[in-house]
């Protein structure tokens, strides 16, 4: 493997001013299995791609509840995000206890992203290795935010992230303007559509490997009862999401022209994972 | 890495900082936090005071008021202070006890209004039931280490179309109630303005709730000792927060040359 | 002498053999890498703005500032590595909350701006850390009248009338220079500013661009505000027009 002088630690510039150390975490971010994010003027919702080490082994868990107004999905390492998730929690409580108001969604972002700058700075620590879709309804409405390992945040109309995402991201980026007016049902099924893009040639999205996170107002198929707080879909629950996927051609073309797909990057530096 | 050698060896603040991460600077303190630790002796009482404070909610918003006056003990010592203070564009807060307790709570909100809304700049701004919260945990926080703000303070203020009237005080105590008085006023004025706006809230228009507000002050500056005739009254409305410059109140003493060891009376 | 592979480019706390610390110019590497920021001190007021380049055009219009606020009257530009430039706001504003309540007093950008340089310089002396990748430029009105100060990765805090950072400062500064900054009123150096950043930006390397800009002055009640949307437009427009007669 290539190696450099620069990148062996945290507290390197390269003489391009980049760092090589952060560089990689986010190559971290993209070992992990995707996740997928979008967002309409009522709704923000969360999917993402579980995976499981083999037939006897559960799939792991890719979402996280913050708070009532708060969830996020993650790809990497999974330690990491539980340490930060537990951040974020401890934040919510803390917004609660002292202004008795849930946690305005930016200002939890940026929390973590203003720590893991400090990882990106101080010698003996390494990058988080995960990156984090966050969706959050407070105040000013529904967001979706993306916060990675280099210690930034940013809020996107739609967003992906982990293994293969580009791919995601080319289907989003075709489609994000019609998800502002959405319903909940055609916000998850372009979810299911960008997911799906990020899936091995014979893979296909199951009940078993599916999640999805929403916040905003139930849809008809949802149970009674559920609805504005942050929840996670999965099993059986999300069938009937699954069945209304459009086949892969026909889901491209849900725009006027079906034009050739968006080029992909030149480089593709996804990682391919074997699952 | 951990550069500091003072605190090498020590544990860490869970609480604040489970997982070391925070930058060198800011790395939590772990000394001794013991109420008895440094061997002082904390308030036992306040020293310039202000007397009660009277707020009510009225058809448009909430109305508080309070006298012009800081006492030190009962000399009369400062006649023109104000005790009503805008915080942020939503809420008025007023309190009695301790005046330089009060004027560190007002620079206390001022920089935590900058550190939370106008650095932020987000649209997230802080309301009356924020502000009334963050002051009861800030009261009990300190009375539970035993060093107390000796104020009682009501917080009114309306925000996104709702209004809220509460009080906390120095031991961390809260209520909320469409009528609030703190100090002699929560015996004197307190019944009188329950009788006037209680069941009514909805019908009590701004004149009226003046009206109301200098009857009590007027009962209040007859009976109370520490009162002054000189007085504000603020407004918190949809329109925003208002405070009056100070007005006098207008009295009667005729009747006290027929009181009994009042005037110039020999028996 | 080249500094690559000498060995003495490792680290903060290596001078090489000329005496340079290389750790500090590579770190400017990383402001010179970003979109410019620039900052206008004129008769009456400030007024700043960023290059911001835009990645992906998922990103939400507007929502992602790069100008910052530290106090009601203090903005804060940055360039270079983001994250970087979110902590030295941080920490600006604990400086100016102790300023604060230090002397009962707004604090002034050149007791934030002197602060702040102390703060960066302690990452330029040690192994152990690196140094901000990332300047910053502080506007305010204060008792001192409108003042700009830059912050720079080697720790050295400067005042100016006109200041630039990031990749179009070599071109942003010689704008700035063909002004009369103290006789520009805030208003009319909005305009300017907007015009700086259109010119700066390299339409033929760069992806899209949103120009952000605040601005302090008598308008604003010497508080630090988002230019309102007509004059913003305005001056977008006039941006324009003087790119293509520019050209």
């Amino acid at each position: 493997m290539f190696r450099n002088t620069y990148d062996s630690d945290n507290t390197v510039f390269s003489p391009q001013g980049r760092l090589h150390q952060v560089e990689y975490s986010l190559e971290a971010v993209k070992q992990g299995s995707a996740a997928v994010g979008l967002r309409s003027k009522t709704h923000a919702v969360i999917l993402g791609l579980k995976r499981s080490t083999g037939e006897l082994a559960s799939y792991q868990q890719k979402m996280y509840r913050i708070d009532d107004h708060v969830g996020i999905a993650i790809a990497g390492l999974t330690s990491d995000a539980r340490v930060l998730s537990n951040f974020m929690r401890q934040q919510a409580m803390g917004s609660k206890m002292v202004f008795n108001r849930p946690v305005p969604v930016n200002r939890l972002v940026s929390a973590i992203a203003d720590k893991a700058q400090v990882n990106t700075q101080e010698y003996g620590r390494r990058p988080y290795g995960v990156g984090f879709l966050v969706i959050g309804h407070d105040h000013t409405g529904p967001h979706l935010y993306e916060f990675s390992p280099s210690g930034t945040s940013f809020e996107y109309y739609a967003m992906s992230i982990g293994a293969r995402s580009q791919s995601a991201k080319t289907y989003l980026e075709k489609h994000y303007e019609k998800f502002v007016d959405c319903d909940l049902t055609d916000l998850i099924r372009h979810g299911l559509h960008a997911l799906r893009e990020t899936l091995q040639q014979d893979k296909e999205l199951t009940i078993n490997n599916t999640s999805i996170g929403i916040i905003g107002p139930a849809a008809s198929s949802e149970a009674p009862g559920s609805g504005e707080s942050f929840r996670i879909l999965e099993g059986e629950p999300i069938s009937g999401f699954l069945q209304s996927m459009l086949p892969k051609e026909e889901a491209m073309g849900f725009a006027p022209a079906p034009a050739a797909p968006a080029a992909a990057p030149a480089s593709d530096q996804d990682v391919q994972m074997s699952e | 890495m951990d550069h500091f050698p003072t605190n090498w060896g020590r544990p860490r603040n869970d609480a604040f900082d489970a997982y070391n991460t925070y930058p060198f600077h800011v790395r939590p303190d772990n000394g001794p936090r013991d109420a008895f630790a440094d061997n002082v002796q904390r308030t036992q009482q306040p020293i310039v005071t202000g007397t009660s404070v009277l707020a009510l909610k009225y058809k448009d918003g909430i109305m508080m008021a309070a006298d012009c006056l800081a006492s030190y003990g009962s000399l009369a010592r400062f006649k023109d202070i104000q005790r009503l203070h805008e915080v942020g564009k939503f809420t008025v807060i007023g309190a009695s006890g301790d005046m330089s307790d009060y004027q560190y709570l007002q620079t206390t909100l001022d920089e935590l209004l900058i550190s939370e809304e106008i650095t932020a700049a987000d649209g997230h701004s802080l309301g009356p039931v924020e502000i009334h919260e963050y002051l009861s945990r800030l009261m009990y926080g300190r009375r539970s280490r035993l060093n107390p703000l000796w104020n009682s303070i009501l917080v009114g203020g309306v925000k996104d179309g709702k209004s809220f009237l509460a009080y906390v005080d120095l031991l961390g105590t809260t209520y909320s109630s469409s009528t609030l008085a703190t100090g002699y006023g929560a015996y004197i004025a307190q019944p009188l303005l329950r009788k006037a706006v209680e069941g009514r809230e909805m019908d009590i228009d701004e004149n009226e709730a003046r009206k109301i507000m200098t009857d009590c002050l007027r009962v209040l500056f007859y009976r109370d000792a520490r009162s002054l005739n000189k007085y504000q009254i603020a407004t918190v409305t949809d329109s925003g927060v208002a405070i009056s410059p100070s007005m006098e109140l207008g009295t009667q003493w005729g009747f006290a040359e027929g009181i009994r060891g009042y005037g110039a009376q020999t028996q | 002498m080249t500094s690559i592979g000498t060995g003495y480019d490792l680290s903060a706390s290596t001078y090489s053999p000329d005496g340079r610390i290389f750790q500090v110019e590579y770190a400017n590497k990383a402001v010179e890498n970003s979109g410019t920021a620039i900052g206008l001190r004129v008769k009456d007021g400030v007024v700043l703005a960023v290059e911001k380049l835009i990645q992906s055009k998922l990103l939400i219009p507007g929502a992602n500032r790069r100008i910052q606020t530290i106090d009601r009257h203090m903005g804060f530009a940055t360039a270079g590595l983001v994250a970087d430039g979110r902590q030295l706001a941080n920490r600006s504003r604990e400086e100016g909350r102790s300023l604060r309540s230090q002397f009962h007093h707004p604090p002034t950008a050149k007791m934030l701006a002197d602060r702040l340089g102390l703060f960066v310089q302690a990452y330029t002396l040690y192994g152990s850390v690196r140094p901000f990748g990332a300047s910053a430029i502080v506007g305010s009105v204060d008792k001192n009248g409108p003042q700009i100060f830059v912050v720079e990765p080697s720790g050295v805090a400067l005042g100016y009338h006109g200041a630039a950072v990031g990749k179009g400062r070599q071109l942003a500064k010689t704008e700035l220079e063909k002004l009369k900054l103290a006789e520009l009123s805030t208003r009319e150096a909005v305009i300017e500013a907007a015009r700086i950043i259109y010119l700066v930006h390299d339409d033929a390397k760069e992806k899209d661009f949103e120009l952000e800009m605040t601005w302090i002055g008598n308008e604003t009640g010497g508080q630090h505000e988002p230019v309102p949307k007509d004059l913003f437009d305005e001056a977008e427009r006039k941006a324009k027009e003087a790119l293509e007669s520019f050209e």
